[in-house]
């Protein structure tokens, strides 16, 4: 039940992109086409939910039996990041050609998306433990998932709209943001933590 | 070679050796500070919740961190507790001052929080925080009546009170079996 | 070979790394809620960029192309910590307010962007100067948003109240929403002028 709770508030409260600030350059960058939009966020829930048991294993197992968490945390945790990354590239390439064709790409820019450094932090920050940091990994992509299409589902109907061309491209997604932000704040007071 | 394996292999090592031991030295170096922060911050929250004590002692074995606090005399002040619990966005931590003989509250500092900017935030406003000093630990602390809640955020001063009424009989009778109140 | 002060000019408006090349968002949006956040995370992140740019100009030569993105990172990450681990010691308020956003510092793209586009094939000193621009341009971007986003939401600048008892803030600003508007709206403005300023050319 409370791991549901926790799932729930991931995605609609304190949703990572909206109203957590993690992963705007992926939101703003690719969320031009839905379909690819999806892609994108398909994958990084996928490497969200592995980087979130990788680091915690690296957390617990590593840096703090031997009282390192303080000092080698970001330098420990980016690096796990990026290899995994590209260890889940290779993989894809190999098994699954398919998938590769539809995600490859992004996995490279997934490294540099802060949504998953931020998600490693924070989960170590709340002390979670395995099971609950996984499914705060798995929360948080679907969060991404949900914010991302929805922004590109906007921006496909959009392409036709009047817009004055200063605004073209980020600016108006930006001010579109802005309004799915306050439209995610009703959210919040949903469950009481 | 200059692409070669045991090159690529050799340079990274060299630069983690590097990174770790300038990490290792720059926490070295900064950590006596990093703990003094805090304490002075722990220090501050409980001479606070107790007005009139200027030092404090930590006692041991308790559930909640607690700590009792004197006056120059050495005269028992009160205790201060760490209690927590759930606010509107995230988790409310609090230190919560009380005279166990008068079974009265002497203070509260939220200690850390994170609700809404500009509303709910307003929880760690002197003006909120200061209506609870002089209260009974037998108040019913219902928000909009015997609590003055911050307008727009109903939600976080109930949380606050919340938290105070129901760790309060807790903290009550945790500091009677560590051998306090004789 | 462009003159040395162009390469520190560029980032203040040319290739300001906020308004122009869209670099850095997620802090942009997420400590801008006050002028002094904006200010101070502004700064945490040029102390960064100018430690990476430099050891990474230095190293250049000596780092092999194939694992030339890890040792960034490894070099990045270690001046996040540092810049962390300094904060916490010297200026806890500060570091409490920017949190958990120093570290993700890391992630910022304009630092490993800087690397890989300019301290990777410039020298030493082109790097520093390199850095500082974009330090300040990234600075002064996030000071401009913070000041306003703290005006309308809060009605004051740097913590002094501006205006009487009676203004009522506009609290949507410091909230997530307001960053996301206030930037938009700033984009669009300074699209508007950079066009003005190429058609009277």
């Amino acid at each position: 039940m409370e791991l549901l709770l926790l799932f729930i508030s991931t995605v609609l409260i304190n949703n990572f992109v909206l109203s957590r600030f993690l992963g705007i350059c992926p939101f703003l960058g690719v969320s031009k086409k839905l379909e690819v939009a999806f892609s994108m966020g398909l994958a990084a829930t996928f490497v969200m939910t592995l980087s979130a048991i990788a680091t915690w294993l690296i957390q617990h197992y590593i840096l703090m039996p031997f009282g390192m968490e303080r000092f080698l945390q970001y330098v420990a945790f980016i690096l796990v990041i990026a290899s995994l990354v590209q260890f889940v590239e290779m993989f894809l390439k190999k098994n699954s050609p398919a998938l590769y064709q539809s995600l490859g790409i992004f996995l490279p820019l997934i490294t540099t998306n802060c949504a998953i450094l931020g998600l490693a932090l924070l989960s170590a920050l709340n002390g979670y433990g395995l099971v609950t940091s996984t499914v705060f990994g798995f929360g948080a992509g679907v969060g991404f998932t949900l914010a991302i299409s929805a922004m590109a589902g906007l921006r496909e109907a959009m392409e036709f709209g009047d817009v004055p061309v200063p605004f073209k491209g980020v600016p108006i997604t930006l001010i579109t943001a802005a309004i799915m932000s306050m439209a995610f704040l009703g959210f919040s007071g949903l469950i009481a933590m | 070679m200059k692409n070669s394996t045991a090159r690529l292999i050799i340079v990274l090592a060299i630069i983690s050796i590097g990174s770790g031991l300038l990490l290792a030295l720059t926490y070295n170096f900064t950590i006596p500070s990093i703990e003094a922060n805090a304490a002075r911050e722990q220090e501050i929250a409980i001479l606070e919740t107790l007005p009139g004590a200027t030092k404090y002692e930590e006692i041991a074995g308790t559930e909640y961190s607690m700590y009792k606090g004197f006056d120059d005399t050495g005269k028992l002040i009160g205790i201060s507790y760490v209690a927590e619990g759930g606010g509107f966005q995230g988790i409310i931590k609090m230190m919560i001052g009380i005279n166990p003989e008068k079974e009265e509250i002497t203070g509260i500092k939220i200690l850390s929080h994170s609700e809404t900017p500009g509303l709910g935030a307003r929880i760690g406003e002197a003006g909120f925080q200061g209506q609870f000093a002089g209260k009974s630990i037998n108040d019913s602390f219902v928000a909009k009546e015997d609590v003055e809640a911050i307008t727009g955020a109903t939600i976080s001063s109930k949380a606050v009170a919340g938290i105070i009424k129901d760790s309060l009989p807790k903290a009550m009778e945790q500091y009677k079996a560590s051998g306090g109140g004789k | 070979m462009k003159s040395t002060s162009y390469e520190f000019f560029k980032g203040l408006w040319k290739e300001n790394p906020t308004f122009r090349l869209l670099l850095g968002m997620c802090p942009t949006l997420a400590v801008t809620n006050a002028a002094i956040n904006g200010f101070a995370m502004g700064l945490a992140t040029t102390f960064v960029l100018l430690g990476s740019n430099i050891m990474i100009a230095a190293l250049k030569k000596l780092i092999p192309d194939k694992v030339r993105i890890p040792s960034y990172i490894i070099i990045i990450a270690t001046f996040v910590t540092i810049a962390d681990l300094g904060l916490a010691a010297y200026f806890p308020d500060i570091y409490k307010v920017l949190g958990l956003f120093i570290p993700l510092i890391v992630v910022n793209c304009i630092i490993l962007g800087r690397a890989e586009a300019f301290a990777s094939r410039n020298s030493v000193g082109a790097s520093l100067l390199d850095a500082l621009g974009m330090g300040a341009g990234f600075t002064w971007a996030l000071t401009l948003l913070g000041i306003i986003r703290e005006i309308l939401g809060m009605g004051s600048v740097f913590g002094i109240k501006l205006f009487g008892e009676s203004f009522i803030s506009w609290i949507i600003f410091i909230l997530p929403p307001g960053a996301f508007l206030t930037l938009g709206l700033l984009l669009g403005l300074f699209n508007a002028l950079s066009k003005k300023k190429a058609e009277a050319n």
